[in-house]
Parts: structure tokens; C-alpha cells; sequence
């Protein structure tokens, strides 16, 4: 029996949501950057047991570089949230914590995961002079482009949700 | 009338769609898309599977702009409505906008291309300048570093020509004293580049010597010339300002430079230095430099690339072993005195470099004369006691052989900043010289230690010997009632002149 639920992706523009998406449903790449305008939704369903699968119905938002400018309509009925940044543009994790915190605070009940993406793209020296910024409140770094930690994210996603 | 019109551009862009509460498709116009009747909705694309939990909620309207529906052959993007009603029959308005949205849509991609390149160069920009400043920084301390040896190798070599040598030994001396100063110079030629590229060079204006200055040089530069068989030309023209307001330290580094050059690249001829007179207008000189060789030359085409900083240029006659650091500074040099260079060069016929510099002339050129005078030894009259705090041992044997030498001084050694003030309270201590960091201390800590102490021991001469003298740094030493500077690498001269000036 498939539970459907509704993940909702947000962050700034370009932090690589659309990508991340395609990596875990498609298993595809692309280097090419394209705008996502509105939402695009997608949907795939993950086995957790012999009897027992979850379809994520995922909600591809617009990039905005402030979480209040998001359209209310788009958070109806969501049961988780994915907020990813770009590790290699500190522009998208300067206001991390107020970000998280408004999400918090007006979604007290839905589960919310930070995601740093794009970490093919940085190093170690990098990650330690930046995580002031993002260290209490991440939960995963990734990369879309090369998989890691992908399915990882999603997985431990479904976990929470059955 | 209107309504065949109303149709095609109005009525063909909406679908509306009733469905049950549960998404059970009931009626459709089927204007956009294709769906079965009695087929749940959810089955067309996921965005409808909201209206599971929409639909349980009675008489609401809920409003969904810009909904990508990407279907196998296309992808709409709509604004959508969705009316949940209490009857069992819910209507979903979708309204085709994929024309509007698709122009948004490059404006979008414009927009955040342009923020995201401008945001990652900033990052590029600014990890690019920390690495400079790394590199500088390293520069800057690993220089410092070669300062101690590089003194006392200078500085014992002086001491041993003077002592008995056969002649084997005074050429073998005459070698380490020319590496010595080619080291030295080197060094400097790198700190100047890190000083220039950390703007952290700044030109030091005293009133000075012009003539005096040029002869100096030029009696250096003849004898090089000549052992190398070229003939050297000074020409001075008469008429210029004896004293004048500038940086004499730099402007000797330019000429030095310059003629370093051109006896490098000259094998047979002259090398001539003419120093004219240009005009004096608004109380400054302004004067024209020349510095001709009848060298190797170098091709039009490269002109421009020997100020460039590390470049050395590709030729066998080129006897050059210096780093390429010279021209640059040269020309950063001249470019802050408000000059240009300008070089005229011909292949296998010379080169010939030209600049025109101002100075500020000098109204007091009595009272200079009188402040040069006090630069010269005294005679001293009895023997002084001077306190020497540092803690490198070669340092500490090169001063005590400089100051032994001249049989005018007490000498009193210590290496560790703590018993500087129980060396000073109830002793003769006429001058303390003080090295710029002595383990854990700073000299302007051990100097504020004894400016602290009661009032006789304020007025006590303290002279830094420091391996670094940036604005900044003398500043600070100002601020710590410091009175004079020594920067390492120092030659003898240097620091008795420092040493007379400040004990009086």
C-alpha cells in the first residue's frame, strides 16, 4: 500500500532544488541552469518494505531569496520540508537561521530538512571557514550532481513520514 | 459577434473540470487536456493529488498561480481553481497562461544568471585576495626571517677586510661582500613588490642632498662600469636646486636600478647618466633623468613587458642572474613620484630610459646643512653604557664587534625581555637598543616597562632594531616613545649614525 506525501522544496534561486529533484527521480543531471517559474511537481515512489511504499508527491518551488515571499497556497497540506542552499554561495545560507526559524514557527508540525547542496563544489578549508553560518542547523550535505547523499535524504525523509 | 472570437481566444485557454469528493472525474470540457469521465483526476498529473486533502474542506476556494502541468507531449502552465463544494460535485478551473508565464520566464533567467555570476565572482574575487594576502604576508615574513643572517654576514665581512688578509683571502672576502650585497638587495627588490602589492609601500619625504646624492651613486656605478671595461658618463647639468624635498631613499633605488640595468646588459661602450634641469615652477624642480647604455638592446615588441613583475627576457647576450623584480619597481616607483618612464631601445645598439621628476625645493637649506652635520660622528668626550636587548646570538656578537670597535661604549648583553627593567633601575644605561620581538614581549611592550618607571629612566634613548618598518610600525613606536628605528638588514654605518644621533 502507497501513503502519498507532499514535499515541498525551498531555498534561494539556483541552490539546485530542480536538480536534486531530477537526481532522485530520474537519476539524471544537467549542467544547464534553468529558472524554475512557479512550481513543478513530481512524484515517485519509494519501496520501504515488502508490503509497505511511499509516494512523494515533490513540490519543485520558484527560488526566492525570502521564504515570506513564498505563495501560501503552494504550503497547503505539506507533510515535510527540504530547505536547500548552495554551499558554494554564501548569499543562500546568510540568512539560514531566520529562514528555518520562520519555517518553524509557522509550520510547527511538519518535519523540515536543511540541505547544503552542491559540496562536490567546495572543501574542507571552505566548509570550516563557512559553517558559523550553517553548522546548528544542517542536517545533510549533497550534490546533485554527483549523487551523494541523494537517496539518503529522501530515505531518511520517508522514514520520518511513515 | 463577439462570441466566435470569445471561443477561440478566450474560452479555448480555460478547462473546467467537476469532480467528485474524492477527484472522481464527472464532467470535463476537455479544452487543454483529455480526461475519462468517472477516471480520478489524480491519475492525470500529481499536482491534482491536493485534492485529497483540498476536497475534504467544504465551500472553500483555494487559488494556485503558475502550476507547471507537464504532460507527455507538453507542458501547460496554469493558474488553477479549485472550489470544494458541499454537494459532492467540486469544480477545478484551470486557466492556460504557459504564453505569459514563458515570457516571465526568460526575464527570470536573465535576472538570476546575471545575480548568481555576480555573486560567484565576488566569491572568486575575494578568495583571490586572500590568497594574495597569503602570499604577501609569506613574502613579507619569510624576508624577515633572512634579515639576522644577512646583517651579520654584511657586517662581519666589513669587520674582516679591515683585519690582516693576504690577497687570496681579500678576493675570496670581495666575493662573499658582492654576494652579500646582491642577497640584500634581492631581498629588498621582493619586500619592495609585497610592500607595492599589500599598498603598503609609501614614499618617505626629508629634504636632502640632490647633488650630493647623484655623486654618491655615480662613484659606485664608474667603478662597476669600469671593471667590467665600459666607460661611465655622469653629466650634471649646472643650475639645479642643491637641496631638495623628496624621497632620496627611492630616488637612489630608481637610478640604482636603472643603472644595474644597463651595465647588466651592456658588454662593450659607455653608460651615461645625464641629470638636467627641466624647469622650477610653483616652488618645484622639475628635473629630467637619463640613463643611456650602448647594450644589447631589447625588440620593440617587448618594450612594455620588462616592467611586467618576474620578466626576464629570452636572450643569450643577457647576463641577467637578478629575479626581474628591478624594472617593476622602477616604474611603480617613478609612477608614485607623479612621473612616466619612457624607454627608447634598439636592438644590439642600446637602450635608453627617460623620466622627468618633481621636487619640492627647499627654503632652509642652512639649517639642513646644520641637520646633516649632526648625522657625523662625535667626539666623544667619555664612554657610554649601552643596553642591548636581543635575543638572536648573531645579532647580539655583530653589534657587540661594531660597538668594541670603536672603543667608545660599555656593553651590557641580555636575552630576555623580563630582566630588562632590573637591568636599568640603579645602572648607567645610556641607550637601551631593543629588538622588535624578544620571546613573548614586543618592543613596545618592554619600552612602555620602562617608560613606567620613575622619571629619570623616561628620558632614556631607546632605539628599535626592527626587522620590519612599515608606516604603521612607526607609528606604534612613536605612540611607545620609541626614538629611532634601526630595520634590519643594517651595515655598521647605519646604526652608529643612529646610535651618535640619539645619545647626545
Amino acid at each position: 500500500m502507497a501513503t502519498s506525501k507532499k514535499i515541498v522544496l525551498l531555498g534561494h534561486f539556483g541552490v539546485g532544488k530542480t536538480s536534486l529533484i531530477r537526481r532522485f527521480v530520474e537519476n539524471t543531471f544537467s549542467e544547464d541552469y534553468k529558472v524554475t517559474i512557479g512550481v513543478h511537481i513530481s512524484k515517485k515512489t519509494l519501496k520501504i518494505s515488502e508490503d509497505e511504499s511511499i509516494s512523494f508527491i515533490i513540490w519543485d518551488l520558484e527560488g526566492q531569496d525570502d521564504i515570506k515571499k513564498t505563495r501560501a497556497s503552494y504550503l497547503l497540506g505539506t507533510h515535510a520540508f527540504v530547505y536547500v542552499f548552495d554551499l558554494s554561495r554564501p548569499a543562500t545560507f546568510e540568512n539560514l537561521k531566520t529562514e528555518v526559524n520562520y519555517l518553524i514557527e509557522n509550520h510547527s508540525k511538519t518535519p523540515i530538512k536543511v540541505v547544503g547542496n552542491k559540496v562536490d563544489l567546495v572543501n574542507k578549508e571552505y566548509l570550516t571557514q563557512y559553517s558559523g553560518k550553517f553548522d546548528d542547523l544542517v542536517d545533510l550535505f549533497v550534490s546533485a550532481k554527483n549523487g551523494s547523499r541523494v537517496e539518503s535524504l529522501f530515505s531518511k525523509l520517508a522514514k520520518e513520514l511513515i | 459577434m463577439l462570441e466566435p472570437y470569445k471561443k477561440k481566444y478566450h474560452q479555448n485557454n480555460f478547462q473546467f473540470i467537476l469532480v467528485d469528493d474524492f477527484g472522481a472525474i464527472l464532467e470535463s470540457d476537455n479544452n487543454l487536456f483529455t480526461v475519462q469521465p468517472k477516471s480520478l483526476l489524480q491519475e492525470y498529473h500529481p499536482f491534482f493529488e491536493i485534492l485529497n486533502s483540498l476536497l475534504q474542506i467544504n465551500n472553500e476556494s483555494f487559488e494556485f498561480s503558475c502550476i507547471n502541468l507537464d504532460f507527455e507531449n507538453e507542458i501547460l502552465i496554469t493558474d488553477i481553481t479549485i472550489l470544494s463544494q458541499d454537494i459532492n460535485e467540486n469544480l477545478i478551473i484551470i486557466e492556460n497562461l504557459t504564453k505569459h508565464y514563458n515570457n516571465y520566464q526568460l526575464t527570470a533567467q536573465t535576472r538570476n544568471e546575471s545575480i548568481i555570476n555576480s555573486q560567484v565572482l565576488e566569491l572568486k574575487n575575494e578568495y583571490l585576495l586572500e590568497k594574495e594576502t597569503f602570499k604577501n604576508n609569506f613574502i613579507a615574513n619569510f624576508s624577515h626571517q633572512l634579515r639576522n643572517p644577512i646583517t651579520a654576514s654584511i657586517i662581519f665581512s666589513d669587520l674582516l677586510i679591515n683585519s690582516n688578509l693576504n690577497a687570496d683571502q681579500k678576493n675570496y672576502l670581495d666575493i662573499i661582500q658582492s654576494s652579500n650585497k646582491d642577497l640584500k638587495n634581492r631581498i629588498e627588490d621582493i619586500l619592495d613588490i609585497s610592500k607595492i602589492e599589500s599598498g603598503k609601500l609609501t614614499l618617505n619625504e626629508k629634504v636632502f642632498d640632490l647633488s650630493k646624492l647623484l655623486k654618491d651613486v655615480t662613484t659606485a656605478f664608474k667603478i662597476l662600469a669600469n671593471k667590467k671595461g665600459l666607460d661611465f658618463v655622469f653629466n650634471l647639468e649646472d643650475g639645479l636646486p642643491e637641496y631638495v624635498k623628496g624621497d632620496q631613499y627611492r630616488l637612489k633605488q630608481i637610478i640604482t636600478n636603472l643603472l644595474t640595468n644597463a651595465i647588466t646588459n651592456t658588454n662593450n661602450g659607455t653608460i651615461t647618466l645625464n641629470v638636467s634641469l627641466n624647469y622650477i615652477r610653483a616652488k618645484k624642480a622639475n628635473i629630467h633623468f637619463e640613463v643611456i647604455d650602448t647594450g644589447i638592446g631589447i625588440e620593440a615588441s617587448k618594450i612594455d613587458a620588462i616592467f611586467e613583475r618576474f620578466t626576464k627576457l629570452d636572450s643569450a647576450a643577457r647576463n641577467d642572474k637578478r629575479i626581474g623584480l628591478g624594472l617593476s619597481i622602477v616604474k611603480y616607483l617613478i609612477s608614485e613620484m607623479h612621473g612616466n618612464i619612457h624607454v627608447e631601445s634598439e636592438v644590439n645598439n642600446g637602450s635608453k630610459f627617460t623620466y622627468n621628476l618633481s621636487f619640492k625645493l627647499s627654503d632652509h637649506n642652512e639649517s639642513i646643512k646644520e641637520e646633516l652635520l649632526k648625522y657625523q660622528v662625535p667626539k666623544l668626550n667619555k664612554k657610554y653604557h649601552i643596553l642591548l636587548v636581543e635575543d638572536s646570538e648573531l645579532i647580539q656578537l655583530t653589534i657587540l664587534k661594531i660597538l668594541a670597535a670603536t672603543g667608545n661604549f660599555y656593553i651590557n648583553i641580555i636575552s630576555k625581555g623580563e630582566e630588562l627593567v632590573s637591568n636599568i633601575i640603579n645602572k648607567d644605561v645610556d641607550l637601551i637598543l631593543l629588538a622588535n620581538t624578544i620571546h613573548d614581549f614586543s618592543a613596545m611592550d618592554l619600552a612602555a616597562s620602562v617608560r613606567n618607571l620613575s622619571k629619570e629612566y623616561k628620558k632614556t634613548p631607546i632605539i628599535v632594531l626592527s626587522t620590519q618598518a612599515f608606516k604603521e610600525d612607526l607609528k606604534s613606536f612613536k605612540r611607545a616613545r620609541i626614538n629611532d628605528v634601526v630595520t634590519k638588514p643594517f651595515d655598521k654605518k647605519i646604526l652608529l649614525e643612529k646610535i651618535y644621533k640619539n645619545i647626545k
